[in-house]
């Protein structure tokens, strides 16, 4: 465990190391004048200035590029986290539905009719639904989930959820289709492992086998796909924030490109980068516990 | 019956999986008869204004209605779904080409370039396809926003290319081949003329539709195409104004767009919980 774990850290350390790379060749964009070395100067300059913390000035608003940033991180992460609970509550029991049996994971290829609408298009459709089905319109968001509960104001909790619901329902959907393919990918591989026949033939029922091994394995494969879960998120997250007009760091980084504000793009890749790297990392560090812990037991 | 009759295997039954990876061809077949003819089907020029009164329902008429400028929408449709297809195939083969075949190539390579591509594919694929393609839109031009949105699928592509190359050079007909005396590169001819053709219609399919859902996420949110070449996406972008109480203005591109991604997507026939 301890090998796996330092070579997991390596693999992250050097992803990391990657994306501050990046984050520089983005940031020196607009910075160099003629020619490759002024180029190189200033990407070097940038990587000297990011070992300081320093991430530059935005072109736009004139304060530090991590202000900006900071100021619009949580409400990314806020809609991410509800993403991500939608993604689970709708992914997982859709993934291990359509892996339950071999006519049910026979009709998968029908919920690709599903899939096959883009982020946006689910968006458009959820508030199209939202105002002229169930009358109803997303409240303004200008408080976070976090500071509501903490409050104890029971209406603003309720304003928060309210306002977070369609984007997070957006962002939750295609969360789920990426939950529900890691699922069955999952599946469909420890299904096929030999040890569940020898088990079923010493007696042992599919249901004990299912929950005692099978689902242990499922459980690892999904963990292992966060990289790719947390990827199909924040993709959704920089769609939803645009359609529902909600100011978080994808917002943040389509408005600076189209201002050419370089510096805050790059560092908006760099969270993003980071954010998927780590998802990854601790991924597969959970699916490693899990198979020790199942070795042990 | 003959006693051939009796030992002869009947023919196999199609699977499910072939059945639908044939309807994905034959309804990408489609498309493409309708995106070649798109000029003679349609019966507007493309951005022909006031063709209707502004925002008609659909009618024997405009079977699609019209939009707020008075544009036909069967024939708007018509011609954003060519110029999609038209971006969408461009951008599917660049994926095709600098992820799939450099990805199996740099796998090949000396082993410390090799990770070191590998690893440069690595970083781009942890940055979302999307925000890549959007980034490199932003750093060049909008007219680039298909050679863009190939590119931001290709490091997946390279990265799947780059293990799946890797696998195959440590597997035993490699080292069978080594052993007697088969050169490096008359493996490595070998290994891609098999790999790409039994992998590349599934890859070039898969990033059809990748591609696709890029290229019109970036024109809806304003980074792709521009008018008078309006792509799906833009279209349905622009009728985020007018689609709450006049529902035809992003219904049917939104048929079209999902239609060509739903086909392409079945045509890549991908195995079960593969990544689409």
């Amino acid at each position: 465990m301890l090998r796996f774990g330092l070579r997991q850290a390596g693999r992250l350390a050097l992803g990391l190391l990657g994306a501050i790379v990046l984050a520089a060749l983005v940031a020196a964009a607009g910075k160099h004048g003629a020619g490759l070395s002024a180029y190189a100067n200033a990407v070097f300059a940038r990587l000297v200035a990011f070992g300081r913390l320093d991430f530059g000035t935005s072109a736009i608003a004139a304060n530090p590029a991590w202000d900006d940033l900071a100021r619009r991180l949580p409400d990314t992460l806020e809609l991410l986290g509800f993403g991500a609970v939608v993604a689970v509550i709708i992914g997982a029991p859709v993934g291990l539905l359509l892996s339950a049996g071999r006519v049910l994971r026979a009709g998968a290829p029908l919920l690709q009719i599903v899939a096959a609408a883009p982020v946006f298009c689910a968006g458009l459709g959820l508030l199209w639904l939202s105002e002229r089905v169930l009358h109803w319109a997303g409240a303004p968001h200008d408080t976070s989930f976090i500071a509501a509960l903490l409050s104890g104001d029971w209406d603003a909790v309720v304003a928060v959820l309210r306002s977070v619901a369609l984007p997070a329902l957006t962002v939750g959907a295609a969360g789920a289709a990426s939950i529900q393919l890691a699922l069955r990918r999952a599946v469909s591989q420890a299904a096929n492992e030999p040890y569940r026949r020898g088990l079923h033939a010493m007696g042992l029922s599919r249901f004990e086998i299912d929950s005692t091994y099978l689902f242990p394995q499922v459980v690892a494969g999904l963990f292992r796909s966060f990289g790719e879960v947390a990827s199909s998120l924040l993709s959704a997250t920089a769609v939803a924030e645009w359609v529902f007009g909600w100011h978080g760091a994808a917002d943040l980084f389509l408005k600076s490109i189209a201002l050419e504000d370089w510096s805050v793009v790059g560092l908006v890749l760099l969270v993003f980068a980071g954010l998927t790297l780590c998802a990854e990392f601790v991924g597969a560090m959970a699916a490693r516990a899990l198979a020790e812990t199942e070795r042990l037991a | 019956m003959s006693a051939i009759g009796d030992i002869a295997t009947p023919p196999a039954a199609p699977s499910l999986r072939t059945i639908i990876r044939g309807a994905g061809f034959i309804g990408l077949g489609a498309i493409g008869v309708l995106v070649g003819l798109a000029d003679v089907l349609a019966r507007a020029p493309a951005n022909a204004e006031n063709v209707g009164a502004p925002l008609l329902a659909p009618t024997a008429l405009f079977p699609f209605g019209t939009d707020i400028l008075g544009r036909d929408m069967a024939s708007e449709t018509l011609h954003a779904l060519a110029v999609t297809v038209t971006a969408a195939g461009f951008g599917a083969l660049v994926t095709v080409l600098i992820g799939g075949l450099l990805g199996f190539l740099a796998a090949r390579l000396p082993l410390a370039l090799g990770l070191f591509a590998r690893w440069i594919a690595g970083v781009l694929a942890a940055v979302p396809a999307l925000l890549l393609a959007i980034l490199l839109i932003g750093l060049t031009d909008r007219s680039f926003a298909p050679l863009a949105a190939g590119v931001a699928a290709a490091p997946l592509a390279f990265v799947r290319a780059f293990d799946r190359a890797r696998e195959l050079g440590t597997s035993r007909h490699a080292d069978f081949a080594r052993a007697t005396g088969i050169s490096r590169n008359a493996l490595l001819r070998r290994d891609l003329a098999y790999e790409f053709r039994d992998t590349f219609l599934v890859n070039a399919t898969r990033a059809l539709a990748a591609v696709a859902i890029i290229l019109s996420t970036v024109s809806f949110l304003g980074f792709g195409a521009t008018p008078p070449h309006r792509d799906l996406g833009l279209m349905i972008g622009a009728a985020r104004d007018t689609f709450f109480d006049h529902w035809w203005t992003a219904t049917f591109p939104t048929i079209a767009l999902a239609s060509l991604i739903l086909c392409a997507r079945l045509a890549a026939g991908l195995e079960e919980g593969e990544r689409p």
